[in-house]
């Protein structure tokens, strides 16, 4: 469990539980509730439980519990501030990349705990692709570069092999296209709608089996971002698709399930045409409809 | 906090709340026409036709809101439900019409049994009250109560249409004189009513369900 | 169907018009005024600038001659033919600013480095660092060249090349660091949270992607150093002592030009003046030289401004 060494007597105190204790005690936890449940447990890609996440004194995520679901879109909808970033950023373990963050609870990828003090977080990232909010492509690197950035610096050294993949990184991100013949061109030099696609193509160029997008298109114009959620859409078959978007309706076009979250609390989570055609919380049905937030 | 789709769904429901009264006091002159005779077709034409431009009016609002505001949850049921229940108010209108037509076709039968007609109008006028207030207060259990009623009302339509029936073929049979007989006005033009009076009490049980599923986002299926 | 938003009372409105109107033409002569002074005082920092240049230029392109830039010194006092020149300051000019920077660039660098993405802010260690950087920025280059003779020249037994590179290594590595430490510090979070989001490890980032961001800004942060101490004459006059003869080995002592140009300066005689003009055009114009090389080193396709995205 990653937690900032200044704040470690703040959550012993306050829990009264070592770490590993923290971690045996939600995959028991996980064991009980498949004999309890019918559900079949073994379908989801990513199970998160009693994620508590603190930067500094302040409790940003209270007692998470989701299941994500393989080979879908899932949305995370909710006001500013109600710690979805947060929460997406604790999947890939960036969010311990902030000074002062603390995390306790339980990310299971296929199963297995992110967090266990034996794993590699730089190896986790390279499982799990990442889009930001505003496109950050490397400004000294040319576009193939920008592409190919992650398998190069991470010790890929076949160059034929990286050129198959930025090409089918490209095409998947649907940008080949407008960029084939200008492949040398700095990253920078690209639209921003571009830009977006090909920081998509970057982190699909590490073939990750999560995709994390930290609001994908509100920078963008209207036309870049509905290139941006077709992208999405054929993305979503061969991967799992988590995105965070303040705007609802991004979420009903394309998500299939949708999560809204509250002041660092989840507090519906369903299939997306069941969220928004008939929401069972009063404070998702207010929000959905605009009447706050 | 007004929001701009409230605005619409506001004007909207002001709508349907017309219609609902025009509706209602359609069906009940009509069946007062029958009742005693009155010729009011021309007037309950004009209701018809405005029930008629509503209804339109309503759809188109509805689309226009849909595409501008892009409503979801309880919005959005709302204004689907609209669409429906206000189709149900213009069908109100056009059987009052039918009703008025029938008078106007007919011509004599102030000496007619009306019997049969104005027990089942009484039940259909209480469904369709019924379901207006189940429309005011969103009210979703009122649909069990107005589908009971619709059964008694079927049952009293089927039983009319059968006695006509055995009745004829009795005296065709048996020479047994039909007491339907002396006056074929009169037992066409209640047969034909009661039909009438039986397609509108499906249509307040259908806004019955609109309502139900206004409130609770579950529809029920047409029985 | 929209409701009416209420607008504010117009009142207000016409009274602010009234207001920036009077002010009108008050504030274009301030406007005036203000621009008038800019312009006088950028003249005014110019000018001493552009006088000491020309006063340079003019004594100094003269002496520039075959002669000067290839022979040793002569004797004091000698006439113009036997007066010999100033090659071994220039070769010790350019072995022990190289020597230097050999040392103070890397130093400096891996040191900015550290400073900017290593160090958490507050820690004892990356503070302390600092505040000893700060400190050195304002060390008197004297001082800095007594600190080269009670250490290197004492170890050594004699006045040397390696106690002239010592002491203006010093001078350089807190100008290299603080340079590297901003401009690595203004490379927007973003780009190092993409390369983190790709599973490539801290420092790759750091060499890979961010330094060739913030190479422009490094590179004149080098070229400030170099300039700086390719003209320090208090330390060198401490440690390598200044002598008429060419590079022997690292032990031994060296001329270099601020040196020359010192001890040229200070004789009565007017060929040695001359001379001393020569050397000072010299070094300004080696320092010129040395900086445009390295840039175009760097860049490889000229002068491109790379222009900090946003």
């Amino acid at each position: 469990m990653y937690i900032d060494k200044a704040y470690v007597s703040i959550i012993k105190n306050r829990y009264g539980l070592t770490i590993d204790e923290a971690i045996h005690d939600c995959l028991l936890k996980m064991e009980s509730s498949k004999k309890d449940n019918n559900h079949d447990q073994g379908s989801y890609k990513i199970s998160i439980r009693n994620l508590n996440v603190w930067f500094g004194t302040k409790q940003i995520l209270k007692n998470i519990n989701l299941d994500i679901k393989p080979n879908a879109a899932t949305a995370i909808i909710g006001p500013s501030g109600c710690g979805k970033t947060t929460l997406i950023r604790c999947l890939n373990r960036m969010h311990e990349m902030t000074p002062g963050a603390a995390a306790k609870g339980c990310v299971l990828i296929d199963h297995r705990d992110i967090y266990y003090k034996t794993v590699d977080p730089v190896i986790i990232k390279r499982r799990i692709g990442m889009v930001f909010q505003k496109p950050n492509p490397f400004p000294t690197m040319s576009v193939f570069d920008n592409v190919a950035a992650g398998l190069k610096l991470n010790g890929v050294k076949d160059k034929r092999l990286i050129k198959d993949i930025v090409e089918e990184s490209l095409k998947d991100a649907a940008l080949w296209d407008e960029v084939k013949h200008e492949l040398d061109k700095p990253g920078i030099g690209l639209s921003g709608g571009q830009q977006q696609r090909l920081c998509i193509a970057r982190a699909l160029a590490m073939q990750p089996e999560i995709l994390l997008m930290d609001e994908p298109t509100s920078a963008l114009d209207p036309i870049a971002s509905s290139k941006i959620e077709e992208l999405i859409h054929g993305l979503k078959k061969d991967l799992t698709i988590i995105t965070v978007t303040h705007n609802m309706l991004q979420a009903a076009r394309v998500a299939d399930f949708t999560a809204f979250m509250y002041m660092g609390e989840l507090i519906e989570y369903g299939s997306t045409n069941q969220i928004f055609k008939n929401p069972q919380k009063e404070l998702t049905e207010r929000y959905i409809s605009g009447k706050f937030g | 906090m007004t929001r701009l789709l409230d605005l619409g769904i506001d004007h909207i429901h002001n709508i349907i709340m017309d219609m609902a009264k025009l509706s209602e006091n359609s069906v009940f002159t009509a069946i007062e026409s029958y009742q005693n005779g009155v010729h009011i077709k021309k007037q309950i034409f004009d209701w018809s036709e405005k029930l008629r431009i509503s209804q339109e009016e309503v759809s188109d609002l509805s689309v226009e809101l849909i595409a501008r505001y892009q409503p979801v949850a309880s919005d959005l049921r709302f204004i689907k439900s609209c669409m429906e229940i206000s189709y149900g108010f213009s069908r109100f209108g056009r059987y009052s019409y039918d009703i008025a037509d029938v008078l106007e076709t007919m011509g004599a039968i102030a000496d007619c049994d009306k019997s049969a007609v104005l027990e089942t109008s009484k039940i259909v006028r209480e469904m369709i009250t019924i379901s207006l207030q189940a429309l005011q207060s969103r009210n979703k259990n009122a649909v069990e109560k107005l589908y009971q009623m619709d059964d008694i009302v079927d049952a009293q339509y089927r039983k009319y249409f059968r006695d006509i029936i055995e009745s004829s073929q009795e005296q065709q049979e048996n020479s047994v004189p039909s007491k339907y007989n002396n006056n074929p006005r009169c037992y066409i033009s209640a047969l034909l009513i009661l039909r009438y009076l039986e397609r509108i009490s499906d249509h307040a049980c259908y806004i019955g369900d609109s309502v139900h599923y206004i409130v609770t986002g579950v529809s029920s299926p047409r029985r | 169907m929209h409701k009416e938003i209420p607008r504010q009372n117009s009142n207000n409105n016409q009274k602010i018009q009234d207001i920036m109107s009077k002010r009108y033409y008050r504030r274009k002569l301030v406007d005036k005024l203000a621009s008038t002074f800019a312009i006088a005082c950028v003249l005014a920092a110019i000018i001493p600038l552009g006088s000491i240049l020309l006063e340079v230029i003019k004594n100094g392109a003269s002496a520039i001659g075959i002669q000067l830039l290839t022979q040793p010194p002569g004797a004091i006092g000698s006439g113009l033919e036997d007066s010999g020149g100033i090659a071994p300051a220039i070769q010790g000019t350019l072995i022990v600013v190289g020597l230097a920077s050999a040392i103070g660039v890397p130093i400096g660098i891996l040191t900015g480095i550290y400073l900017s993405e290593f160090a958490s802010g507050a820690g004892l260690f990356s503070t302390a660092v600092r505040l000893f950087n700060d400190i050195l920025t304002g060390l008197p280059s004297v001082v800095i060249g007594i600190v080269g003779y009670v250490t290197i020249v004492v170890a050594v037994g004699s006045f040397s090349v390696l106690a002239g590179a010592f002491s203006l290594s010093i001078i350089m590595i807190p100008i290299v660091v603080r340079i590297t430490e901003e401009t690595l510090n203004v490379v927007p979070n973003s780009i190092r949270e993409a390369g983190y989001s790709l599973g490539i490890s801290k420092w790759k980032i750091t060499l890979f992607i961010l330094l060739k961001s913030a190479k422009s800004g490094v590179l004149t942060g080098i070229v400030l150093a170099i300039s700086r101490i390719a003209g320090e004459t208090a330390p060198l006059i401490m440690t390598i002592l200044g002598t008429s003869l060419f590079f022997s080995s690292f032990t031994t002592p060296i001329d270099a030009l601020p040196l020359r140009i010192w001890r040229l300066a200070s004789q009565p005689y007017d060929t040695a003046h001359s001379q001393g003009w020569g050397a000072a055009l010299l070094l300004i114009v080696i320092v010129l030289i040395s900086s445009l090389v390295l840039r175009l080193l760097v860049h490889r396709k000229g002068f491109r401004v790379e222009a900090l995205h946003v």
